[in-house]
């Protein structure tokens, strides 16, 4: 056994490589077996003598001894040096050490004497290791890291817990995966590594993805949460924010009922006044503002940055928090292709109890009484000739939801692959809506050499929506309740009874279909030119297309061809119209970084430095033709009258270049030390103020690392975290510091139009940056063998210079009364808990349960000179205003205190043309800042706003056997909600709720509760306010794996079944349909129209999709 | 598989570090706006000064529930705050904190009319000064630019004037600001009612001194010419009570001899003209706002024409909202035989008792609205009609824009004007032979120009052309006439004008004083 590796001199050198590897790694099996034979002991002695001889006859002469035996590869430079040795029973590692002196040779003293000489100055002598890792009770464990310690060399195993990785014999390996401590395993020249992990509460040694790389969670300094993927995907919701509802900490998710809508998404309360509301989101390193096209499926995880330390990385967008996604890739082994998928029925969660015909024509012919002519607004005849409608049950309805999702995965040495294909059908619970979304994925990614990477991770997505009009969903509040919906193929005439329309006919007679078609995905090249050094590249790219097409039927309301019960009305649509809108959207993220880390004795170091830029264009075409026929293969444009066709094409372009740093030291995992900077320009500020800069700093100490601590029992984590950290928001529209002409405003000279511009905006031509400085002191824990950990957070967050919307005087003007300037600051401060408990009862019994609350207190500290922002309008009213020393949308109304009973109380009062029966209101103050005797606007307070005191959630499980239960609830405390719906009631006419019918106050059944009955909206004021306040349980889960056993037959890896009920109950004191409240608001700049979320519009219902409750039934299957 | 030499590193960081350096492009973020025209791009432009002008006349449309000028809330804020017009429409449309509040004088600051008309004008005043604004710093010749100034002059004077009418003294604001000024006191204040006058003055004068007559090449039909300035100006002197120069004025634009009263009065509120006479600016229009059925229907001022339209009860396809009706006490104010009655009303007829059927009321245009049972309100506004069958659609057959032209001045006022100053002045003479001229075409017996009669003629003449209640305060007897019309709320010293809208004062930080009594 000697010498046998010779090589010879064909073929090119990496290959040869290969080779020798797989030799060697055959030669080691077999020197492994021999081991167990051959029982050599290892310990003989040498004794040598030569003269100026080559060392491999050095070699030969020392196997000649019969103890030892060599392995090497006869090309060394160095074995054909000459030497001379003398020595006499001396140890074989002095002989060998004396043998190597002043030669590049080292060597490896393997167990059963086997010696491997090779040269110090290459690798080659890394060796293949292969191996299983294992959960507690032996299942395989798939997508676990196994990394070459102090390298990035490292792989994951595959679904059979294999992994082959090439490492030095003489390596260590890292073994991590998400819930299970980490191992690092010395590989001591071992083929086969084997690695039982052990379950772990610690999530210290958790990889989080930070932004442009990622750190072990012991290292964090900043606060970070993840939720995996697999917690995501449980839940039967649309979009994968929906599914951390209640889960993380001050993140607060507003989502509505609405299947193709964004859930609003707030980070550490209110970040910003104006745009750009939502954090920012990262889906494989892509920045992006919207998620919808991303399939819960298959995300891995979602890592939530929510200090500035931790977002500072991402500088311009990083105010309101990061959300980062990553999405699933392929591993090694064999192939595993899985089906999951629930089908279920949705359905309105809440209703609204509205008075039946009779209720309604009695209050409303009161009112008359009270306020009117006195005459019936109803009459008998028209009651009896009338129905009894609940507009609700007419608009709503139930519906199916389905999601299913087929994902192939495997791979092999150099390719792994990952594909899915996922659909969802989405009914939606208002009458015409429906939603369907298909989504395709394919992340590959290729090995090209151990020192390349590439990778592709791409995504398509298609969604089909039929929207509704939202506006029916008050209108059918309104709506008369004597009035049909629909009897037979004519609709009843709502117009005639209090001058609205019929809901039902809205939503059939006018049909909006649009379909998105997103492809969105990252290309990069990882290059580790040496084990120290990544350089990445990486281009992200986004392309919206999205198509609208609308088509208002043409309907009569007179004449035989009336599609009404009675003829006659407002409601008619002379013409039908066909609006097709068309837009591109098309954006790309170009990343450059360098990554290097280095650990040595125990300093660990890395510093990142990259450079990214991006552009973004926007185009969007809309043209309008009358008189398309009604038939849907008719809805082109083409069909249309062209006298009377309308064009119009707009867009919009924007670009962002920035630089960015991150180094960070950790000293023995006991101190540790991050370090960020960004500095971003964006084309949306002025050349003056374009770049803006952000820098962070974060420290930890792992306490329980300490010397001291060592000898304790109590802690099994304690970490001490401190950061700071500056960010910015640019989030406005473009173009905002230019002064830009509104063209085509027409007037008619001679007869014929004229086209004039207009300038109609004002522009702050100095805007700048609107940054926020945050501060955030975060303890983590794990005590009780680390069945228990915890997280808590202080944070101060302050932005200044805020982006707002400053309203001035009419009288400054040009068509907007408003325009956007940096001129407010605000704080949030807040705490947050999070406690999470982990337990095994018995062999067969384990649970879990994890709470977390989170308190934030949001003040405006300055408005700069600019006066107090009004907004909420609600019919004639406005009702929230933004003032220092308030939340941001605080709601603002007279106090409404009872209702009068005498006159007496009257006299008594600041209302004296009140009567008995008329809500009062408290006189708080007047002209001279006195109550004056009069009720008006000087008499309104802040009431509160919708930003709760606090949001909390709790979530558990509990497995027994092959059975598992999960639940999850959310809930918010001290929000206020404005009911807008109930508020605004502009007729006579309109329908009032059950509750205000029935308990209204009458000479004869005195309320002090609800008022008379009125015939107009009443003023806006806290009798309309109620508490936002309520606690869900979002989702209850019970599945059944079926025992292996049963499944082998079939080929079945593993096949789980479950019934999952989504949203199942809310307890709440609001009356109104949900408690959750979502607050867009559409803005117009620039000729487009963008639709955030707006928070000195929040908290008000009007004109919302409630939420819904979904009951399902699905299936896991793995082959 | 790559294999690159150690040598190399410091190669494959430079090449790496290339994108570090293309990033730094400055022009990659300069990016300017995208299908939009700058400020910068539009002065470089000879037509942009002209263009904006044209922006100016575009405010004329404001209207509808929106931002007003001379539209829809405008009718309610004026016609039915007087004794020609009630609110209309159902009871409870548009009642508090809309129209009905203003019909019986019970209107708080937060009413959204008064709003909407403050940011009417006030935008309209703002793209008047961007215009004059850039027009004194353009080069062209004198004369156009002199031209274009004094239009949008004229309309930025005219606007003033129904401000100062509406709500005593306002911000005066002659100049385009820049933002970071917003917050000044100048902004924020309100200016003496004296010193509106004088802006409205000096720009009703310099209209006056640089706009084209009538039939001037120059003068294309739609724009402000040297009579309308003149009449314009005669009006707010007529207010002022300086005699003379309304006198004078109004002189000069009867002197001119391009006005004459359209013969049949029922002619001058169609669209097209019978016989040459009548219709959109015919020969006794001075200024009036010109729509057009545009495609994207915006050269029209939204809801006038329909808000004022009659509505249904049920059964057919109605012309609008109802509102603004012609009061009994309109009609009463006509004498016999005046054909400016049911020139000025549509009448609706009584339902028949059964089994008889109502003819209904058939339009001028054969258009039949049914008998009373099926329409809301009695009466409405004939001057606001634009007919479905005979005149311009809308090309989306919707009702809310229907291209009706506003008059905003008629030569008969011209001749009412003249007749009050010189009967004022004491030329009693020349006050009888025009206002006869006046009642001669409403097929009226002659009559005697004293201040008493002219006022009388001056209500039926230009009855729900939104007149009346400025006149009455004019005359100094809106609460006399109007408390004794049943709008008992009516508080002297009070309600002569309207509250300062809230909304304008929270902005202003408290700066913009109340109107006495609100």
């Amino acid at each position: 056994m000697k010498k046998i590796l010779t090589i010879g001199d064909a073929g090119p050198y990496a290959v040869k490589k290969a080779l020798l590897f797989m030799k060697l790694t055959f030669l080691l099996m077999f020197a492994g077996m021999l081991q167990v034979s051959a029982n050599v002991n290892g310990q003989g002695k040498v004794t040598l003598k030569l003269n100026q001889a080559e060392i491999s006859k050095a070699l030969n002469s020392i196997e000649g001894q019969g103890t030892y035996r060599f392995l090497y590869n006869s090309r060394l430079n160095d074995i054909g040096k000459k030497i001379t040795i003398d020595v006499t029973n001396a140890e074989i590692k002095d002989v060998l050490k004396g043998l190597f002196s002043g030669t590049d040779l080292t060597y490896t003293l393997l167990a059963n004497n086997l010696i491997v000489v090779r040269s110090a100055a290459l690798t080659l002598q890394d060796i293949k290791v292969t191996g299983k890792v294992t959960g507690p009770n032996g299942e395989p464990l798939p997508g676990v890291s196994v990394y070459l310690k102090g390298s990035s060399r490292g792989t994951t195993t595959d679904n059979n817990g294999e992994f082959t990785l090439t490492v030095p014999e003489n390596g260590t390996l890292l073994v991590s995966y998400i819930g299970y401590d980490a191992q690092e395993v010395a590989v001591n020249s071992q083929a086969v590594v084997n690695v039982k992990m052990v379950a772990s509460n610690k999530v210290l040694d958790q990889v989080v993805v930070v932004g442009y790389g990622s750190q072990r969670k012991r290292d964090v300094t900043g606060s970070v949460a993840s939720v995996s993927g697999a917690d995501i995907a449980k839940q039967p919701v649309l979009t994968a924010t929906q599914a951390i509802q209640g889960k993380v900490a001050g993140v607060q998710i507003i989502s509505s009922g609405d299947p193709n809508s964004n859930p609003t998404v707030q980070i550490r309360g209110v970040g910003t006044m104006l745009g750009g509301l939502s954090p920012l989101y990262v889906v494989d390193g892509v920045i992006t503002d919207d998620i919808r096209n991303i399939n819960s499926a298959d995300i891995v995880s979602m890592d939530i940055l929510k200090d500035a330390s931790a977002t500072a990385i991402y500088g311009m967008r990083a105010a309101n928090g990061v959300l980062l996604i990553t999405t699933k890739k392929g591993r090694p082994g064999k192939m595993l292709i899985s089906y999951d998928g629930t089908v279920g029925v949705k359905e309105i969660a809440r209703l609204v109890n509205m008075a039946g015909a009779k209720q309604y024509a009695n209050y409303v012919n009161e009112a008359n009484v009270y306020y009117g002519s006195g005459d019936s607004i109803i009459t008998s005849a028209q009651l009896a000739a009338g129905g009894n409608t609940d507009w609700y049950d007419a608009i709503t309805k139930k519906s199916l939801q389905q999601n299913h999702n087929l994902s192939i995965s495997g791979g092999g040495d150099n390719i792994n692959y990952f594909l899915s294909a996922g659909y969802v059908g989405d009914g939606g619970i208002i009458q015409t809506n429906n939603f369907k979304r298909f989504t395709l994925r394919s992340n590959n990614e290729y090995k090209i050499s151990n020192k390349l990477k590439l990778s592709s991770l791409v995504s398509y997505s298609r969604a089909n929506v039929r929207n509704v009009n939202l506006d029916v969903f008050n209108i059918a509040y309104r709506a008369a309740p004597y009035v049909p919906s629909k009897v037979g193929n004519k609709y009843g005439n709502t117009s005639l009874s209090n001058n609205i329309s019929n809901p039902l006919l809205l939503l059939d007679a006018e049909n909006a279909n649009s379909k998105a078609d997103r492809i969105q995905g990252t290309f990069a090249a990882d290059f580790k030119p040496v084990s120290w050094l990544t350089l990445r590249s990486s281009m992200g790219i986004d392309i919206n297309y999205f198509n609208n097409i609308t088509y208002a039927s043409k309907y009569d309301n007179a004449g035989p061809n009336s599609v009404f019960i009675e003829s006659g009305g407002q409601q008619v649509v002379n013409r039908s119209k066909l609006t097709v809108q068309n837009d591109n959207t098309n954006k790309w993220v170009w990343d450059n970084t360098a990554t290097i880390a280095k650990t040595f004795d125990r300093h660990s170091l890395s510093l990142l430095l990259g450079v990214t830029s991006e552009e973004f264009r926007f185009n969007t075409s809309t043209g309008t033709r009358l008189d398309v026929p009604a038939s849907p293969d008719q809805w082109y444009l083409y069909q249309g009258t062209d006298t009377t066709a309308t064009a119009d094409n707009i867009g919009d372009k924007w670009a962002r270049n920035s630089y960015l740093g991150r180094f960070s030291y950790s000293y023995d995992n006991r101190y540790m030390l991050n370090f960020t900077f960004r500095a971003d320009g964006t084309s949306r500020f002025p050349v003056q103020n374009r770049w803006g800069y952000f820098p962070s700093l974060g420290l930890g100490w792992n306490i329980s690392r300490e010397g001291f601590m060592s000898n304790q029992k109590t802690f099994d984590n304690l970490k001490l975290r401190g950061s700071w950290g500056r960010v910015g928001n640019d989030q406005i529209a473009s173009n905002l510091f230019v002064p830009i002409a509104t063209p085509n405003v027409p007037y008619v000279f001679n007869g014929g139009q004229y086209y004039g511009i207009s300038f109609n905006q004002a522009v702050d031509k100095n805007l700048k940056w609107e940054t926020t400085e945050e501060y955030d002191l975060g303890l983590d824990f794990a005590v009780l063998q680390n069945r228990l950990s915890g997280t808590i957070d202080l944070y101060d967050k302050k932005t200044s210079n805020a982006l707002i919307n400053v309203k001035f005087n009419g009288q400054y003007a040009g068509s907007f009364d408003t325009y956007i300037t940096n001129a407010a600051s605000f704080t949030n401060k807040g705490v947050e808990f999070s406690l999470n408990w982990n337990d095994k009862i018995a062999t067969d019994w384990s649970y879990n349960v994890s709470g977390n609350i989170a308190f934030n207190r949001n003040r405006i500290t300055g408005l700069n000179g600019g006066a107090a922002l009004v907004d909420g309008n609600v019919g004639a009213y406005s009702t929230t205003l933004s003032d220092n020393g308030h939340p941001i949308g605080s709601f603002y109304l007279l106090q409404a205190d009872g209702v009068f009973q005498t006159a007496a109380q009257i006299a008594a009062s600041a209302q004296k043309d009140a009567q008995p029966g008329d809500l009062r209101y408290k006189d708080i103050s007047g002209p001279n800042g006195k109550p004056d005797g009069v009720i008006d606007n000087f008499d309104r307070d802040f009431s509160g706003s919708y930003q709760p005191n606090f949001t909390y959630g709790i979530s558990g499980g509990l497995n027994w056997k092959t059975f598992d239960f999960s639940f999850n609830t959310y809930g918010t405390s001290g929000g206020k909600i404005y009911n807008g719906k109930k508020a605004d009631r502009p007729n006579a006419g309109d329908n009032i709720e059950t509750d205000v019918a029935k308990n209204r106050w009458t000479p004869d059944h005195p309320s002090n509760s609800i008022p008379r009955a009125n015939i107009n909206a009443l003023p806006a004021s806290t009798y309309f306010l109620e508490s936002g306040s309520f606690f869900r349980i979002n989702n209850l889960t019970l599945g059944y794996t079926l025992p292996r056993t049963m499944l082998t037959k079939y080929k079945v890896q593993n096949l789980r079944i479950f019934i999952t009920a989504q949203n199942l109950a809310t307890i709440t004191g609001y009356s109104g349909f949900t408690p959750e409240l979502y607050s867009n608001k559409s803005t117009t700049a620039n000729g487009l129209t963008t639709v955030i979320p707006s928070a000195t519009n929040a908290g008000i219902e009007y004109k919302i999709y409630p939420t819904t409750r979904t009951f399902a039934f699905g299936v896991n299957l793995g082959f | 598989m790559i294999m690159i030499p150690t040598n190399k590193y410091i190669k494959l960081l430079f090449i790496a570090a290339l994108p570090f350096l293309g990033g730094c492009a400055k022009k990659f973020l300069e990016i300017p706006p995208q299908g939009q025209l700058t400020s910068d791009q539009a002065l470089k432009d000879p037509n942009a000064a002209a263009e904006l002008v044209g922006g100016v006349y575009n405010s004329l449309y404001f209207g509808g529930f929106d931002k007003n000028t001379v539209g829809f809330e405008w009718v309610m804020a004026t016609d039915v705050a007087s004794d020609d017009g009630d609110k209309g429409s159902t009871s409870g449309d548009f009642d508090i904190n809309g129209a009905g509040d203003i019909d019986n004088f019970r209107s708080n600051a937060n009413n959204g009319i008064f709003n909407n008309l403050w940011l009417g004008y006030y935008t309209g005043i703002a793209r008047a000064n961007q215009a004059i604004d850039i027009l004194g710093k353009a080069t062209f010749d004198s004369t156009t630019r002199n031209r274009l100034i004094g239009e949008a002059r004229f309309i930025r004077g005219m606007y003033y004037f129904n401000l100062v009418r509406s709500f005593g003294g306002v911000p005066k604001i002659i100049r385009y600001p820049e933002p970071a000024e917003l917050t000044k006191d100048e902004f924020n204040t309100r200016a003496s009612v004296a010193d509106i006058y004088a802006v409205i003055i000096d720009d009703l004068q310099y209209g006056v001194d640089h706009l084209p007559l009538k039939g001037d090449p120059a003068a294309q039909v739609g724009r402000a010419t040297k009579g309308a300035a003149q009449s314009f100006l005669a009006k707010v002197y007529m207010y002022q009570k300086n005699w003379q120069k309304t006198f004078d004025l109004t002189d000069a634009v009867i002197k001119s001899n391009l006005y004459s009263l359209v013969p049949d009065y029922s002619l001058i509120f169609r669209e097209h003209p019978v016989n040459g006479m009548g219709g959109n600016n015919n020969s006794e229009s001075i200024f009036e706002v010109q729509t057009g059925p545009s495609l994207t229907e915006g050269a029209a001022s939204p809801l006038f024409s329909n808000g004022q339209g009659p509505r249904a009860v049920k059964g057919w396809d109605d012309l609008g909202f109802g509102f603004n009706n012609p009061t009994a006490d309109l009609v009463a104010a006509y004498e016999a035989n005046d054909t400016r009655k049911n020139a000025t009303i549509i009448f609706i007829q009584p339902t028949a008792g059964a089994p008889n059927v109502s003819t209904g009321t058939v339009l001028w245009d054969g258009y039949r609205l049914p008998s009373q049972d099926s329409v809301v309100n009695q009466r409405y506004s004939y001057k606001a009609y634009h007919s479905p069958i005979a005149e311009s659609a809308q090309p989306s057959g919707g009702k809310d824009k229907k291209p009706k032209n506003i008059r905003l001045m008629r030569f008969s006022e011209v001749l009412l004007m003249y007749a009050e100053a010189a009967a004022m002045l004491g030329n009693a003479g020349e006050a009888t032979a025009k206002l006869n001229m006046v009642r001669t075409r409403a097929g009226l017996p002659d009559g005697v120009g004293t201040q008493d009669n002219i006022w009388k003629e001056r209500r039926v003449e230009l009855a729900m052309e939104q007149d009346r209640f400025f006149d009455l305060v004019r005359q100094g007897r809106a609460g006399t006439v109007l408390r004794a019309h049943g709008k008992t709320n009516f508080t002297d010293g009070k309600n002569e004008v309207y509250p300062i809208p809230q909304a304008q004062r929270d902005i202003s930080g408290g700066r913009l004083t109340q109107n006495n009594g609100y």
